[in-house]
């Protein structure tokens, strides 16, 4: 048979080329879908925005005076110390009891553990806000489940003020935030231990290691790289907290629970509604947050490598 | 195929009869459309709209009932959007900004000043029975709805400060109702000795624009203080009534007599957890409360509650919300006819909504007519005394009178730093002084900002 001529300036793409073409309408969906509003809300941030200028889309600018504005503002301050002292108690709890839970549920001689495994998995199916009302009924202080059942098992001699107390109210979110997210981190750490070859684990028990060292030198060092990506996760979710305060303290008491979201929230939907330093101010936490998941990666790696 | 003839041709005693009472039957309602014709709240607007909206926070059922009827009279839907007290504020501007159609709305007096700024409200004045509304007004109504000479919204309820007691603690710790403010914080170390309870008080102390910040403007202007002068000068400096009154209620923490969930409550959450009877006394806030404590459905200790004026001469403060017909109105003829029906008459001439707003909620009216209605002299009457509570009334001055900034748009920020301030010093955080000369600080921080 006669070879199909070749048609004209229909030369197939490189390889190269068709990546990218392949990936275009994903990148285009980002760049909507969250290039466009992070773009604008920076914008938003140079700029003087009330309600009435966000209606008529015209908006005076006003350089980087929201920013002059946020970071001489003591309660800006007071919440970014809260929100670093959350963060690091939820994360370093968080990771230490993923770790311990999903090498509990990993045991499949255990038939237990397969409930254990769903059970687990329940808290990450309630809503955050709906978290918060539960905890918030949880640590009433005349009629919550917790006074009660320290009561009742002798722990406490009267009624705590968890969440009205300022010295344990921060302390206090954390135990819902946690109860809430825990979850996704067991799951993460669940999946990285069956990718383990058990193999490893024969081999140190026959040379004589016992579960300590076997976990030492062989688990935890397998673990780092999904370690590393609960790390960052939770520290940018931990970070823009919000549901539990809203639901249980409301920020108080006094500026107690200030949390960086919750300034950005109150200084964008509450009256005067300055949405110019509400972007402002979740600017500078992104940068944080971006700051502090570039650290881990680069320090974290490093050592991998 | 016709059926059997019915009459002889003539006119039967029976056939008259049923005339008759079929056009008496037409007259009459043809009479009432005459009488209702003519009237603002009764004519039907030129223009024409397939909906409308409106944008409110909760409040038992009282919309779904007045949507309703709207609907039922002029055949228009109405749209609800109903948020919580704490959140329509961000509700309401994030619609706004967002460019949203918005009918109408509505608005505590604290924020209705910062409204008014955004540019979210439309002056009523010259929509038909606008001025007669106004005739009406209550003095609190007025001082609310009337701004720069400009009426900006109509009434949605009022309400004054009372305190509540529990009668079996009373009984049971043979107290009388505290006549100074001396002899409640005797009563309650007595009852906290006693084993009566163990806090004889629940504040209304939570979060809020009214919660917190109305209970010290309450005790402070039922002592004799204001928190600024007619001319706009703060009065929180050293030895202000305000400043010793803050004193005066750190102590009841100080002392445990204060129930630690009094920093979180809000109106309606305080009234359902006074209704477990571990307190005695429920610090002055809104008089409404009763109509959760005094309801047998909701509360175990319903009929047992009463309301009490405050010490010394009584004096009490009180505050009227308002709806207003909002900027983003799709058609201002049908927004004001439904502003009406919330906030003033229905086609029937009634005040509809505010009649059931006393009946069915024991709220004040900010008309005054309504006041001296049997809405209220009877329709309180299950949850509570009227008789009692409107002699307190008539004690209540509007809070704006006390603490004027609440006329200024930056009342509302500033009102944020009185609740985290004052919750800091209630918990031992900073003292009352400091407390003061924080907030007297924030006054020109948040009028610069």
């Amino acid at each position: 048979m006669p070879a199909a001529p070749k048609r004209r300036g229909r030369a197939e793409l490189s390889a190269g080329k068709l990546g990218v073409v392949m990936n275009l309408p994903t990148l285009a969906t980002l760049a909507l879908v969250l290039a466009y509003p992070i773009g604008y809300a920076a914008y938003l941030s140079f700029h003087k925005v009330t309600p009435a200028e966000l209606r008529r889309g015209v908006f005076p600018s006003v350089g980087l005076g929201n920013y002059q504005r946020i970071l001489s503002d003591p309660l800006f301050l007071l919440a970014l110390k809260n929100t670093l002292v959350f963060t690091a108690v939820t994360v370093v709890v968080e990771l230490a009891l993923a770790i311990a839970i999903a090498l509990l549920i990993d045991q499949r001689q255990v038939w237990t553990s397969r409930v254990t495994r769903f059970l687990i998995l329940l808290p990450y199916a309630v809503p955050p806000i709906a978290n918060g009302l539960i905890w918030s009924f949880m640590y009433n202080f005349d009629f919550g489940f917790l006074n009660r059942l320290l009561f009742s098992a002798g722990l406490i001699a009267k009624p705590v003020n968890w969440i009205g107390d300022p010295n344990t109210a921060l302390f206090a979110l954390t135990v819902p935030y946690i109860w809430r997210t825990l979850p996704f981190a067991v799951l993460l750490v669940h999946a990285a231990l069956q990718g383990i070859n058990p193999e490893l684990y024969e081999a140190a028990s026959v040379d004589g290691a016992g579960a300590f060292t076997r976990f030492r030198h062989i688990t935890l060092p397998l673990l780092v790289p999904i370690l590393v990506v609960i790390l960052v996760l939770r520290t940018s979710f931990a970070f823009v907290v919000f549901e539990e305060v809203l639901a249980i303290t409301q920020g108080g008491p006094g500026d107690a629970t200030w949390v960086a979201v919750w300034y950005s929230y109150k200084r964008s939907f509450a009256p005067p509604f300055d949405v110019g330093i509400g972007a402002a101010s979740a600017y500078v936490l992104a940068l944080i947050i971006g700051a502090l998941a570039l650290a881990y990666v680069t320090i974290i790696y490093r050592r991998i490598e | 195929m016709m059926g059997p003839p019915t009459g002889t041709g003539t006119l039967g005693r029976r056939a008259l009869l049923k005339s008759s009472t079929a056009a008496l039957a037409l007259a009459a309602l043809l009479g009432r459309r005459t009488h209702a014709a003519g009237t603002p709240w009764a004519d039907r607007p030129a223009t024409r709209v397939d909906r409308l909206n409106f944008v409110v926070w909760t409040y038992g059922d009282i919309y779904t009932k007045i949507s309703k009827k709207f609907a039922d009279d002029w055949v228009v839907p109405v749209d609800a959007t109903i948020s919580s007290f704490n959140d329509h504020p961000t509700k309401l501007i994030t619609m706004y900004a967002g460019g949203e159609t918005i009918d109408v709305s509505q608005s505590s007096p604290f924020s209705f000043p910062n409204f008014i700024t955004q540019g979210l409200v439309e002056p009523l004045d010259g929509l038909p029975g606008a001025d007669e509304y106004q005739k009406d007004f209550t003095d609190s109504a007025k001082q609310v709805a009337v701004v720069d000479g400009k009426l900006m919204g109509l009434p949605y309820f009022s309400t004054v400060w009372v305190w509540n007691y529990y009668t079996d603690l009373m009984e049971k710790a043979r107290f009388e109702p505290f006549k100074t403010y001396d002899e409640l914080l005797e009563q309650c170390r007595k009852a906290k000795k006693d084993g009566i309870c163990d806090y004889p008080i629940q504040w209304v102390a939570g979060v809020g624009l009214e919660q917190l910040p109305g209970t010290w403007y309450q005790l402070t202007w039922n002592r004799g203080g204001v928190f600024f002068d007619k001319a706009g000068n703060q009065q929180l400096g050293p030895g202000s009534i305000a400043r010793e009154t803050l004193k005066w209620w750190i102590q009841t923490f100080t002392e445990q007599l204060v129930d630690p969930e009094s920093l979180r409550v809000q109106f309606t959450t305080s009234a359902k957890a006074f209704c477990a009877g571990k307190n005695i006394y429920r610090g002055p806030n809104h008089h409404y409360g009763l109509n959760i404590i005094n309801d047998p459905k909701q509360s175990p200790i319903a009929g047992k509650v009463k309301a009490m004026g405050s010490p010394g001469d009584g004096k009490t403060i009180g505050a009227t919300s308002v709806y207003f017909l909002c900027s983003a109105n799709r058609d201002k003829e049908w927004a004001w006819k439904l502003l009406q029906y919330l906030g003033g008459r229905t086609k029937d001439g009634a005040y509809t909504q505010a009649e059931n707003l006393a009946r069915d909620a024991m709220l004040g009216s900010g008309y005054a007519s309504v006041m001296k209605s049997t809405a209220v002299t009877e329709g309180w009457k299950p949850w509570g005394e009227p008789d009692k509570i409107l002699e307190i009334w008539d004690k209540a001055i509007y809070v704006g009178e006390m603490c004027n900034s609440i006329y200024k748009p930056w009342h509302f920020p500033w009102s944020d730093r009185i609740n985290i301030e004052v919750q800091k010093a209630l918990t031992g955080q900073i003292t009352a002084d400091q407390c003061c000369d924080t907030l007297i600080a924030a006054i020109k921080e948040v009028q610069k900002s």
